[in-house]
Formats: C-alpha cells, structure tokens, sequence
C-alpha cells in the first residue's frame, strides 16, 4: 500500500499554499510532517482528503488517482482523518461520534463493532467516556475521540493533523504512548503525523519530512530506519 | 365562549398549513445552507397538481376517496421530480456562496416557477373540496366543525413527530445531523454529502407540496398563493429561529393565531397580522424562539 503526492499544487483563495508537495506515505511506516505554523502542514491533509481542488499534481492510492472521486471516497478506500481541531458533533453521544463513520460507510452490525471494541481496546479512556455528548469533553479528550472516529474508518492510511496542538505536556506524552502503542496495534497501518514540535514523535518516527513555504524536503540522513518501533 | 372552540380550531388547522411550508424552508436551510425564496412556490405547486388529480378523479367519476390519496401522491410526484432536478442544477451552484447571490439566483428561480405554473395551469382558480365533504363534519354543543380541519391538524403532528424520528434515529437522520454539523469532517468520514443535500432538499419540497396540497380542499389554489405562502414561511421560521423543527411548529401557531385573532376581530389587519407577531418575536429574541447564536441544531 502507498499514498503517493506527485508535485501537488493548491491554492486557497488565489494564494499558491502547496507549491509543489511529493511524497511517499508506505504501509508500516510512521511518516512526520514537520513544518512552521503556515507551511501547508494542513492543507497538504486536506488536499489528500480531496477537501481542496488541486491546482496541478496527483495524488494516488495504489494507483488508484485520486482526484477523479469526491471526498467522501477517500474514507471508503480506508483513510482516516483526524483534523487538528477535532470537529465532534456536539449533539451526540462520544460513542455515536466514533460510530458515525461506520453508519456512513454503511457497515454492517458485526464489523462496525467490531471496529468499535477494537478502538475501546486500544483506548479504553473512550470507553469511560462514551455516552457523554461529543460538546462536553475536554480538548485532549476531544482529540483522544477524533483518533478513535479516525480508526473507525483507517484501514490502510491514518492522517493527524498536529495531534499534540494545545495539549497540556502529561496529555501530550499519553497521547504520544497512545501512538506507540497505535504501532503494535495496527502494524500494517500508514501513518501521516504532521507536528510543528517533533520531539515527541522521535520515538515513533521513521522517517521525517520537513514542509516549507509548500514544499517538501525530506530531511538530511533520512530515512531513519534505526528509529522504527517495534 | 362559543367563539372560543371554532377560533382554536382555525388557529390550529391554519397553524398547519404554514407549518407545512415553513417545515421545509427551515430544514433545507439548516442542512444545505441556502435560504430558498422559491420555497413557496412548492407549496403553490403541490397546490395545483393535487387540484389537478383531483378533479380528474372527479370528471372520471372513481372512487372519490382516492382524492386523499390524491393529495399524498401529488406532493410526492412534485418532491421527486423537481426537488434532484432543481437542486443539481441550480441550487448546487451557489453553496458557499454569498447569501446575496442565493438569494438572487432562487429569486430567479421563484419568478421562472411562478411563470412556469402560469402557463401550465393558467391564472383562475381551482377549488376541489371532495376530500372535505367526505370527510363530513362534527357538530359540538350547537356549533358544526369541518373534520377536515382536525385531518390537517394530525397531519401536522405525524410530520413533526415523524421528522423527529428520522433525524434522531435513523441512518440517513444521523448522516443529516453530521452534514449539519460541519460539512467537511461528514465528508471526510465517509458521507455522500451531495446525495443528502438532493434527499434533504427534496424533503422539503415534498413538505412545502404536501401543504399545498392539503390546502386546497379547504382554500382552493389560485395565482399568488406562492409568494403569499413564502412570506409566512419566513415569518415562521424567522419566529421559531431557522433550522428548528419544534420551533416552526411553535412559531406557526403564533403566526396563525394572530392571524385567526386579526380575521375574528380586526379583519382589516389580516394581512399584517403575522409580522406584527415576528417584529414582537424578533425584538425580544434576535435569533427566534430556539434559536442559537452559535450551536447549530436540527
């Protein structure tokens, strides 16, 4: 499995953000996106999720283009999103939050329990949480059930969008344990992480890419196959 | 106090009609973010299909109760032809735009719609009372009430019970609510927010027709009514606060009680009535009676 971003160009308003973003997203692999606050660390996700038009470039899942389908394809062909500003429906519950995607793929009973148990098992505060309205969590909890939402659906991709924005530091070190222990979980998985403070990802890090004023570089001495979790 | 019952029962019976039409604004409003000044023309147009039916029901001497199922099939025939026809062509085209240019281009809409059913039915009007009379009437303590009027009445609560049920528990109610929500994350998760934008406009349509046509036993249907249709619907669910269910009801009664009031005892201000109601509304509660300023709810 590979997300591959071919020179992918967009713009927002008129003004170019990503002038020109490639890279390869790989199965088994933790992939940080590291950038100033600006840099197109955002839209790069939102232009993967099909959010935004691009201007030029390609964006493909196992060869599968995918700017030829609308957006909502994207959750259907298995990548999870979890933006950086958790985005919960406020009305109901955090377990109908997690379960959402599931009803909109239309899965069946079984397999959308499944799903649910595996992600109560992996994070099992969500489970403490799950019949409190997706209005009335904290910030960190919030970004504990976008991650959980985002399984429900990441079945070969998994995209965060600066997981650790406006964690206080002992959240921000459980949620990055929680990463750690998302590897064993879920070792087939793809992971996209974009932060603009990457020293708690070094543990989990395969390899480091560094997004500047829309492009990206991978950084000097990567891929840094000495950090891969095991 | 002989006056009191059949006042309630015009309030209540007239309370759903507006209710009917406002219903609709309100949803399509709150799941595709587009306030449909054409909205009334739905309910005009149900209004003259059903006539249509039901007149040839009549001509054809069939049964005569087919006329109610008539009045149903009328406002579902409208819903299904025109609600994916007009949303894909045209109201998809102005999502995210300024309110200045939907407001414009259904504008446009609304006076294409009022030409369109100009020429397709002509300008006299229609009066098909069959659904009424056979519905007979109820005499209590000396004064005779249509039954009909209760008919609308229980319509009305089987729909706003009904809308309940399908957005708290039913699949498509819980893709609506996360559209509502926020588009882009319903997106992202996995939801054909196009295919609920078609279903929930044409809801609304299907809602503004099946008022229309449920009125037209007790009022018939003539050139107008659409326009006089949409201002009501936008007093009643500026009233009850756009985008709520429970508060277009509550706020259809208000609006067809001062209306009621106004023809029992000052006729000349009919007319004004239901502004009159929505200026007192509006300028105690900006946002209507369920109205938020910054959750969004259906």
């Amino acid at each position: 499995m590979t997300l591959v971003l071919d020179k992918v160009q967009v713009s927002i308003e008129g003004v170019r953000v990503l002038r020109g973003v490639s890279c390869e997203i790989v199965e088994r692999k933790t992939t940080i996106l590291i950038g100033r606050n600006g840099a197109g660390k955002t839209t790069t996700l939102r232009a993967i999720m099909g959010l935004l038009a691009l201007d030029g470039g390609d964006i493909r899942l196992d060869g599968d283009d995918l700017r030829k389908h609308p957006a909502h394809y994207r959750a259907r062909a298995g990548i999870g999103y979890a933006p950086e500003d958790r985005r919960l429906v406020p009305e109901m519950t955090i377990e109908e939050n997690i379960r959402l995607p599931g009803l909109a793929l239309n899965l069946d009973k079984g397999e959308l329990n499944g799903r649910l148990e595996e992600i109560y098992t992996f994070l099992p505060q969500l489970r403490d949480l799950r019949k409190r309205p997706g209005g009335g969590v904290s910030g960190g909890q919030g970004k504990m059930v976008a991650l959980g939402r985002a399984l429900m659906v990441a079945r070969k991709v998994l995209l965060l969008d600066e997981p650790f924005q406006g964690l206080a530091p002992a959240l921000a070190l459980d949620y990055a344990r929680t990463l750690g222990e998302l590897r064993k979980h879920r070792p087939e998985l793809a992971l996209l992480i974009t932060e603009s403070t990457p020293a708690l990802l070094d543990a989990i890090a395969d390899r480091t890419l560094q997004i500047e004023r829309g492009e990206i570089s991978e950084q000097a001495g990567s891929p840094r196959t000495e950090n891969v979790a095991v | 106090m002989n006056a009191i019952i059949p006042l309630m029962l015009d309030t209540l019976s007239s309370a759903a009609l507006i209710f009917f039409a406002a219903v609709g604004l309100t949803l399509v409003f709150n799941v595709l973010r587009v306030l449909n000044v054409a909205h009334g023309s739905f309910y005009s147009i149900g209004a003259y299909v059903a006539a249509s039916i039901c007149a040839f029901i009549v001509s054809r001497h069939l049964n005569p109760y087919l006329s109610f199922v008539a009045l149903l099939f009328s406002a579902a025939l409208v819903a299904v032809v025109l609600g994916p026809l007009i949303e894909s062509t045209l109201i998809r085209w102005t999502y995210g735009k300024s309110e200045a240019v939907q407001i414009l281009i259904t504008f446009g809409l609304f006076l294409i719609l009022e030409d369109l059913q100009r020429m397709v039915f002509g300008v006299q009007s229609f009066y098909e009372d069959t659904p009424m009379r056979l519905m007979g009437s109820t005499s209590i303590g000396g004064v005779v009430y249509l039954n009909y009027q209760m008919f609308l009445v229980a319509m009305a609560v089987i729909v706003v019970f009904g809308l309940r049920l399908l957005i708290k528990h039913s699949r498509l109610g819980r893709l609506v609510t996360a559209v509502v929500a926020d588009r882009e994350m319903a997106q992202s998760i996995g939801v054909d927010t196009n295919k609920i934008f078609i279903i929930a406009f044409s809801l609304g349509v299907f809602l503004a027709a099946l008022g229309g046509a449920l009125a037209v036993p007790t009022s018939g249907v003539a050139p107008g009514l659409g326009a006089d249709t949409m201002v009501l619907a936008f007093a009643v669910a500026a009233i009850g606060g756009l985008g709520q269910i429970e508060g277009a009801a509550l706020a259809a009664l208000i609006v067809a009680l001062a209306r009621v009031l106004a023809i029992y005892f000052v006729p000349s201000l009919d007319a004004v009535a239901p502004y009159a109601a929505m200026l007192i509304v509006l300028l105690v509660r900006p946002y209507g009676l369920f109205g938020a300023i910054t959750t969004r709810r259906i």
